[in-house]
Parts: C-alpha cells; sequence; structure tokens
C-alpha cells in the first residue's frame, strides 16, 4: 500500500474506488449541465441526427476485387518495410514459419491458442525452439513469456487493403502481447478476411456493439517504427522491427 | 494551474534566442519541410482531400455542438465496460485524481506514452514530488525528458535537437558513450525501456479519439510504446481532454483519413489500437484496472463562443506547425507554452482566458492563413488570432502607444481629404531621410523595418494627384467594349442581385 | 456599368504606377474605371491588430466610395480580401451588414476580374524575360486566385516563368507584424528572398504591393538587382 497518506490504509482498494465512483457520478451530472449551459441549450439526452456520419458516401462505395486487395495490400506492407507472402495454404504458411524460425534459429516461440495455428503442429515442426501457447497455464507470468520470445505467430481477424493494415482482437485464448513483445512477428491473413477499406473494419464493430467488442482492438500497419531524431527512420523502436504478414489462400 | 504554463520573457525575446540558433532553426525546417511534404504528397494521392476535410469538420462540428449528449454516452458506456471514470475541472484535480490513483496502487513507476494533457498537467513533476518515477516512453518524449524540456512540436516534441545532442543524453543516462547513430541510439532505448515496461505498476496514455456509442479510447501511435502502456502494467490511466469524442467507430474512419496523413503523411500510423475496458477476466493480458481522467481545463470556455468553439475540433495532427512561415523560424519552445505553433498561440491564451497577461503570443503571427489551409478540420486559426487581438485591445488591455497610432490612423483613414494632406506632408518630410530613391534610416518607427529592408520613398505625385490628368487621357481613346464581355459583366450583376433577393448574399463569386 | 477602381492606400500613395498601368491595361477592353476619390483605406491594419472600431471609421470610407459601383477592382488580394472580412466587422450593425455583404459580392482582385469577369487569358503583351511569381497569401488563400495569374503570364509571349521554391511560404510582411516582430518577419522575408535568388529571374512579379515592397526592401537591402514589378505593370509593359 501507498506511503503515508492516513485514509488510505483504512479503506480497502473497493471500498476507495465506490468512494470515487459516487463522486464521479455526482459531478458527471454537473459537468454535463455546465456543457449543455454553456452551448445554451437543454440538457440533451436524444441521441440527436448526425447526418455527416462515416466517411463520404463515394467512398463507401469503394471497393477492389481481390486479386488488387492483395496487390494494395503488399505494396502498402512492403513500402513501410513489412514482409509479404503470397501463399495458396497453411501448410504452405506453416513451411514458411519453420524455414524463417530455423534461418534465424528461434529459440523462443509464442503463439496464439487458435485451433488453425494448432492443426499446424508447429511444436513438433520446430524441435529445436521452444513453443508456448498464449495463456494455457494459469500459473505463467505469460506477458514475460511473450517478451522473450523471438517469434510471435497470431491469425489476423481482418485485414484492410487501403491502409495496409491487419486487425487483431484480445481473447482468452489471444493476447496483445504475442503481436507485441516478441522480436519478430508473423501474421497470418486468410485472404478471405482482405478488406478494401478500414471503414469495412471498423463498421463491424459498430453493429457489434459494446457489449461484444473486446478489450484490445490493434491495428498493425507494419513494423514498430520512430522517426523522433532528425526525421531519421528507426525500425523496432519498442514493437516487432520485423513483421511477416503471410496473405493464405 | 494554467492550462500550459508560461515562461516569463516575451514570445519576442524567445524568438530572438531562436533565431540566433542556427543549429535548431535548420532542424526545425528540415523535419517541417519533410513532413509538409509528406502531408501533400499523401493527401494528393488519397484524393478528394477537400471533401474529406469538410467531412472531419463536420463530424466534430457535430459532436462538439452535442458535446453534453456525446459525452454522457461515451462515459455511460466506458463504466459499463468496467472503467473507473473521473472529471477535472482543473489542471490541479486531474493531477490530485493521478497521483491518488498511483499511490492506491503502490506505484513506484509509471510508464507513460505520448499525452500533450499530461505535458498540459506537468505531472512528471508531480508524480516524482511523491517519490514515483515519470518514464516518458515515446523516443521523443523520452529525450526531452532526459534534457528537461518541455515538447517543441504536438507530434515531434524533440524536433529541435540533433543526434549529437541526443547521444550526450542518452550516454549520460547508459553510463557509457553512445555512438551518434540514430539506430544505435533507439536501440539503446529499446533496451532500457523494456525494463522499466515490465516493472512499471500503472500504465499511463493520453487518448486521441474516444467512441461515445462504445466507451471506447483510439491510439495513434507508430513506435508500439503506447500498447506496451495499455498491455503490461496493471493499471492503466488514461488522461483525456473532454473535447475528443468521436459519435462511433465509422467516424473513426474519417479520423483515420485525416489524422495520420496531416501529421507524417501516413496512410495509418503503423499500430491504431482501440481500447474497450480493462483486460476480459479471462484474458491473459491488459490492465486489471482502467481509469480515464476527463479533463477540462480551460477547454468548456469555448463552447458558446461563436468565434473560438471551433478551437475544440482540433485534432492535434501538427499540420499547422508544419505549414507555419513562423514557426519554421523560431521552433516551438518560443512559442513559451505547452502548444506552439498557430494552434498553440490560439489554445493557449483560450484556455486561460487571461488575454491581457498572454502579451504577445498572438501577435507572433504574419495571418498568411496557411495553418488554416493545412488544417483537416478546417480551423480558422488566422481569424481567430485576429479575435484574440480584439479582445485584447477592447478589453483595455492593448498597447497604449499603438492605441494611440491606431486612432490616429483612423483620424488621416476616415476621411480621403486628410489622407491627401498627410501624403504631401509626407513628401516634405521625407527630404530629410531619402537618399537615392530609398530611405535607409534606422531610426524610430523605422528601425525594425530597416534592419532588413529598405524603404521606398513617396513618388512626386500620388495616385489620387495623377488622377484627373490620366483619366482625361484615357477617355479621348476609349475603345467599344467586346459585347460579348458587356454580356458577361450584365448577367453578373443580374445574378447578383438575384442571390441577394433570395436572401444568400454575401458570398459573392468567391471560394 | 460602373467599374470603379480600389487603388488601395499603399498603391496610392507608394506606388501609383501600378493603379495607371491597371487602368490603361483595362481601356484596352473598353472598361472605363471611375475613381471615387473619397476612397482611402480598407483597414486591414487596425482590423488585424485588434482595434476593430478605427478598423470601422476606415472601412466606411470604402463602403461609402463604392455603393453605387457594380464592380469593384483592386490590385491587391489582400485588400480586396480585407472586404470579404468587412460582414463580421459589421455584424452588429444590419444597416451596415446588409452594405458590407453587397460590396464583398462586387469586389474584385484585379486577376480575378480579368480573367473570370472579362475572360481575358491572353493581352496579347510580349515581355522577354525571365520571371518568377511570388502568390500572395490573402489572394490565393482567402480569395482563391491561383490559376488566373498563371494564366495570364503563360500567354505573355517570350516570358520564361521559373518556379519559386516554397512559393505559398508567406514573404514575412504581415502588416504592423513587420514592426511589432521585427526579427521574425525578418527572417522571413530574407529567406523569400533567398528563393526569389536561387530561381535567378531577372524579375518578381506579384499581385500585391504590400509583399513585393517587402521582399523588394530586402533585396535592395542586399544590393540585388531583381526587379520587382506588380503583374499589371508587367501585362501593361508587354504590350505597350
Amino acid at each position: 500500500m501507498a506511503k503515508g497518506g492516513t485514509g488510505i490504509m483504512a479503506d480497502t482498494h473497493k471500498e476507495w474506488l465506490e468512494r470515487l465512483e459516487a463522486e464521479s457520478r455526482k459531478k458527471q451530472e454537473l459537468f454535463m449541465n455546465d456543457i449543455a449551459a454553456k452551448l445554451r441549450h437543454p440538457r440533451m439526452t436524444e441521441k440527436p441526427q448526425h447526418p455527416f456520419r462515416g466517411s463520404p458516401d463515394f467512398w463507401k462505395a469503394f471497393e477492389w476485387s481481390v486479386e488488387e486487395r492483395i496487390e494494395a495490400f503488399t505494396d502498402n506492407f512492403l513500402s513501410v518495410g513489412g514482409h509479404v507472402a503470397r501463399l495458396e495454404t497453411m501448410e504452405e504458411a506453416k513451411r514458411f514459419m519453420v524455414e524463417k524460425a530455423e534461418e534465424m534459429s528461434a529459440k523462443y516461440v509464442i503463439r496464439q491458442n487458435q485451433p488453425e495455428l494448432a492443426d499446424l503442429d508447429l511444436e513438433g515442426a520446430l524441435p529445436e525452439s521452444q513453443v508456448s501457447v498464449w495463456n494455457t497455464d494459469p500459473g505463467q507470468y505469460w506477458r514475460a513469456r511473450a517478451a522473450e520470445a523471438d517469434f510471435g505467430i497470431v491469425i489476423a481477424d481482418h485485414a484492410v487493403a487501403y491502409t495496409g493494415s491487419v486487425t487483431v482482437l484480445s481473447a482468452e485464448h489471444k493476447g496483445r502481447s504475442v503481436s507485441l513483445l516478441p522480436t519478430v512477428l508473423i501474421i497470418i491473413i486468410p485472404v478471405d478476411r482482405l478488406k478494401t477499406r478500414l471503414g469495412e473494419v471498423l463498421s463491424a464493430f459498430d453493429e457489434a456493439g459494446r457489449e461484444n467488442l473486446p478489450a484490445g482492438i490493434h491495428f498493425i500497419s507494419g513494423p514498430s517504427r520512430s522517426s523522433d531524431i532528425e526525421n531519421d527512420l528507426t525500425i523496432g523502436v519498442h514493437g516487432p522491427g520485423i513483421v511477416y504478414a503471410l496473405l493464405v489462400g | 494551474m494554467a492550462a500550459g504554463s508560461k515562461t516569463e520573457s516575451s514570445v519576442k525575446a524567445r524568438a530572438e534566442l531562436a533565431l540566433n540558433d542556427e543549429f535548431l532553426r535548420k532542424a526545425v525546417r528540415f523535419t517541417t519541410e519533410r513532413l509538409r511534404g509528406g502531408k501533400k504528397k499523401a493527401s494528393e494521392e488519397h484524393g478528394n482531400w477537400e471533401e474529406w476535410r469538410e467531412r472531419g469538420k463536420q463530424i466534430r462540428l457535430h459532436t462538439i455542438a452535442h458535446l453534453d449528449y456525446y459525452l454522457n454516452l461515451f462515459v455511460d458506456n466506458a463504466r459499463s465496460n468496467g472503467v473507473h471514470v473521473h472529471f477535472a475541472n482543473t489542471g490541479e484535480e486531474a493531477v490530485k485524481l493521478s497521483l491518488d490513483i498511483a499511490q492506491h496502487a503502490s506505484a513506484k513507476s509509471v510508464v507513460k506514452s505520448k499525452s500533450m494533457v499530461s505535458e498540459e498537467l506537468h505531472l512528471n513533476h508531480a508524480l516524482e514530488s511523491i517519490g514515483i518515477e515519470a518514464v516518458e516512453t515515446d523516443l521523443g518524449e523520452y529525450i526531452i525528458q532526459l534534457a528537461g524540456e518541455m515538447p517543441s512540436h504536438i507530434v515531434i516534441p524533440a524536433i529541435h535537437k540533433n543526434r549529437y545532442q541526443i547521444a550526450d543524453l542518452l550516454s549520460k543516462e547508459a553510463g557509457y558513450t553512445l555512438p551518434p547513430d540514430t539506430t544505435a541510439l533507439a536501440g539503446f532505448v529499446r533496451k532500457k525501456l523494456r525494463e522499466k515496461f515490465l516493472e512499471a505498476e500503472i500504465g499511463m496514455t493520453g487518448c486521441n479519439f474516444a467512441i461515445a456509442e462504445t466507451g471506447s479510447i483510439v491510439l495513434f501511435e507508430n513506435e508500439g510504446n503506447a500498447r506496451m502502456v495499455t498491455t503490461v502494467p496493471k493499471t492503466q490511466i488514461t488522461l483525456m481532454g473532454m473535447e475528443r469524442i468521436i459519435p462511433s467507430w465509422e467516424d473513426l474512419e474519417v479520423m483515420a483519413t485525416l489524422l495520420p496523413r496531416s501529421a507524417t503523411g501516413q496512410k495509418l500510423t503503423m499500430y491504431m489500437s482501440g481500447i474497450t475496458g480493462p483486460r476480459r477476466e479471462k484474458d491473459g493480458d491488459g490492465p486489471d484496472e482502467m481509469h480515464i481522467i476527463i479533463v477540462d481545463n480551460g477547454r468548456s470556455l469555448q463552447l458558446g463562443d461563436p468565434e473560438f468553439q471551433e478551437l475544440l475540433n482540433c485534432i492535434r495532427c501538427g499540420a499547422c506547425l508544419n505549414a507555419c512561415p513562423v514557426y519554421r523560424h523560431i521552433g516551438g519552445h518560443a512559442y513559451g507554452s505547452t502548444y506552439s505553433g498557430p494552434i498553440g498561440a490560439v489554445l493557449t491564451p483560450s484556455l486561460n482566458k487571461n488575454i491581457a497577461e498572454w502579451d504577445d503570443i498572438a501577435n507572433a503571427s504574419s495571418l498568411c492563413g496557411a495553418c488554416y489551409e493545412a488544417c483537416p478540420v478546417k480551423i480558422p486559426l488566422h481569424d481567430m488570432l485576429v479575435y484574440l487581438r480584439r479582445r485584447k485591445v477592447e478589453s483595455g488591455n492593448g498597447n497604449k502607444l499603438e492605441s494611440l497610432g491606431m486612432q490616429g490612423f483612423a483620424t488621416v483613414m476616415g476621411n480621403s481629404s486628410r489622407l491627401g494632406g498627410v501624403l504631401r506632408l509626407g513628401k516634405l518630410g521625407q527630404k530629410l531621410v531619402v537618399r537615392s530613391g530609398v530611405i535607409k534610416t534606422k531610426l524610430g518607427p523605422l528601425k525594425g523595418w530597416n534592419t532588413y529592408r529598405v524603404t521606398p520613398s513617396l513618388p512626386k505625385e500620388s495616385f489620387r494627384d495623377r488622377w484627373n490628368t490620366l483619366d482625361q487621357e484615357l477617355k479621348q481613346e476609349l475603345r467599344q467594349m467586346d459585347p460579348a464581355m458587356q454580356r458577361r459583366m450584365e448577367e453578373l450583376v443580374k445574378k447578383r442581385e438575384q442571390e441577394r433577393k433570395d436572401g444568400k448574399g454575401g458570398n459573392g463569386h468567391h471560394g | 456599368m460602373k467599374v470603379s477602381l480600389f487603388i488601395t492606400c499603399l498603391s496610392d500613395a507608394l506606388y501609383p504606377r501600378v493603379g495607371e498601368a491597371m487602368v490603361r491595361l483595362l481601356a484596352k477592353y473598353g472598361v472605363s474605371l471611375q475613381f471615387p476619390t473619397v476612397q482611402t483605406c480598407c483597414g486591414q491594419p487596425a482590423f488585424n491588430s485588434g482595434y476593430w472600431k478605427e478598423a470601422r471609421d476606415t472601412a466606411r470610407t470604402i463602403l461609402d466610395a463604392f455603393e453605387d459601383s457594380d464592380f469593384v477592382i483592386s490590385p491587391s488580394g489582400s485588400c480586396t480580401g480585407m472586404i470579404h472580412h468587412y460582414p463580421k466587422l459589421f455584424e452588429d450593425d444590419p444597416v451596415m451588414l446588409e452594405r458590407a455583404n453587397l460590396l464583398q459580392s462586387k469586389a474584385y482582385e484585379f486577376t480575378q476580374f480579368l480573367v473570370q469577369v472579362l475572360g481575358v487569358t491572353d493581352v496579347g503583351a510580349h515581355f522577354p524575360h525571365k520571371v518568377t511569381y511570388h502568390p500572395s497569401c490573402h489572394g490565393s488563400r482567402i480569395l482563391g486566385v491561383k490559376d488566373e495569374p498563371i494564366a495570364l503570364m503563360e500567354n505573355v509571349k517570350g516570358l520564361e516563368l521559373v518556379p519559386l521554391p516554397f512559393a505559398e511560404d508567406c514573404c514575412g510582411f504581415g502588416g504592423t507584424f513587420a514592426v511589432k516582430m521585427a526579427d521574425i518577419s525578418g527572417a522571413m522575408v530574407t529567406e523569400k528572398a533567398d528563393h526569389v535568388l536561387e530561381t535567378e529571374a531577372e524579375v518578381l512579379v506579384g499581385l500585391d504591393m504590400a509583399c513585393l515592397l517587402n521582399i523588394a526592401g530586402n533585396l535592395r537591402y542586399r544590393n540585388e538587382p531583381v526587379r520587382v514589378m506588380h503583374l499589371a505593370e508587367l501585362l501593361y509593359e508587354g504590350v505597350k
């Protein structure tokens, strides 16, 4: 517990949070009333008409063919220093990963706990590496496992051609750390999840609704980078510096 | 606490320092040019930029005009997601809340991703004052934290530093000499901060956008540090300006189209993360506890003010800084506050509402309008600067000498015969100072001007002196106007009159 | 049809040759310009400095001068742009606001009038020199005058138009800014003049005498012989 403050030791964490919440709810009313007063209208409780919701119509109508999407995704991902491979089957994806792991002598590999990945049996194919599967043992400190990993392997939930982005969603079996902490990130993108526009993926979250959103929705568009020193591009500042996007199917 | 503290000297004095720092000017010019070029290329490549800007503006206008509804919706949804939401009317309140949370988490250290609100609150000092280490993890922010400075650019905090200065700073931190090589320097920071991420109890972020309908916050970044901060520590605190709201994820597409292109010329930042509450019970990572502190600190003062409400539309892309010819020469620190450049020149005095004190910040602009042209949500910053100047004058805080001068100006210019008289007097008066057709004296009011230029002398005759002769001469040789031209002019007049009758008048023929 | 000249105080006092070139050039198309002498200054120096009362006192002379004009033509994008601020300046005075709106719909910058109204892009000029063009901020940003001057110059025989690096950057004039923030303004005009010199153009042309006064002042200060002209002067010299 924190130092010094009287009362801090006395109440439990839960009580403290409850007290904060009570204060916050009280303040919420004042805060909103103050905004309404300054805007010179009565407190708005009904949803206002939102005539300019989302992108312009001409944009919403824009769509590429599968081949165009693959081409655009590839160009975009390569242009920011990512790597792309176009593969027919998951078997090919497996071969690709095994080759890369051997080539880079990946000692530690961590993957999401997804059936498509389990089917590949990377554990058997990489006898030299220690392959861990996210969140399979509650006793583990999984963030540390991911941090020490040379390779992180994930399957994309969505991808966007126009921006060259991949979307990964968090869940019990899908850690955020797996796409963040390892040195090398491998993302498998089933081609049928590759959309044209960012908006196609985003509006799905509106449709899903609050209750169905995961805690973490992450769009990844290439390797971690910074231009903070003399506008000189540096790759791999905090996140993975090497990222492979495997377009499968 | 004021939103963005103010240093004592004047903008003029600070600008002079910057103007004499050739390195700083070179660094700022180089990077802003790159960013400006990147934006131009990216917006042209994307196409229909004006329509996107207009859409961005409309979404922001709509949200701010109904902020009580959307902010309330956001808060309710965020609570349903399990977030602890707090409100801070002032910077002090936000700091107090942050410290309280940090103490309850028994925090020894806080890792932070880039947050301008946190800069505005000077939170690092506050954390350190109670013995909690605050670590900036954005590379640029980390550099200026080590240097003990404020960011000098909204997007590129250490824009004013070169690799040699950075190598010195980081070497001191490392305890050994690092080469002035970008990759080596960034490599050191990666290693050093990895440890910090893994040991910190609290991760602190800013917030680019907050989605009202789902209670999610959205972060744009390139390094991955904001993801670290929201993934690894047990407690997450997000500081959010009360105006960061957009209604939906669909609206995020517009912001995601405008923000990265305007900031750095990217199609999208390397990471864009939507965080909806703390980790779910069975998740293996993400924070156990998540707090969002909603900060007013002067923002709500703009609400209902027709001249300044649009200021809240700002998405903090920094494009106005990169476009600004004044910023280009003096850098960010000359503005003397957290927010620099054209947005800072308007935001700082507006958040503080102490126009009298904010002596000359609003004067440090030639009103060229490059900021407005660059702004992805079309905030008329150049007009706002004039409104600030007017408010200062009309509140009786204007410069006395200037005020006399302006009265004199109005007296002369309010009447054409007085203007004629003054011009004749001027021709007499200038005889003392004109040398070969120009004036070079550095005395009196021409001192500043003539340090960089010469002034032309008044010609023998002014245009009004000359008019009668010219008019008579031309009348004798005047040609007949081409009937097509004549018709076009008549039609324009008719159209104008019609529009006036329809009540559409005012904007005329111009864009 | 009454077409009036809004000379602007700067051209009136310092650059009557610009007004004369404009008047003579337009006369060639049968446009007989009137010059209402009650006009003084658009009021911009006071307006931009925050002295709106003084700005209104001055702006009234412009509203009075052009009350019954059908078209108002000026050699300055900035002063024409100021007329666009009149509705804001008089927003609390319904009578003046009405007049301000009307004047705004009648006001044209010189090249705007030539190209948009008269439909002229080729004045038949000959000007065998290397020229660079500085697009002034207010003309291009407030009025949107971007293509008109380029079209006019492209049709001048012998004229070689060299692009000015960072053309869209402000020259640093900014009215009272040049005096109040003299060092910043000085840095800006010095850089602008550097860019002009980089083009190795013989002539710098523009649409606003304030900016040109600023840039020319710096060039003269450095003893650089670049000739600085308003586009109206260039065109008129080319057809003479």
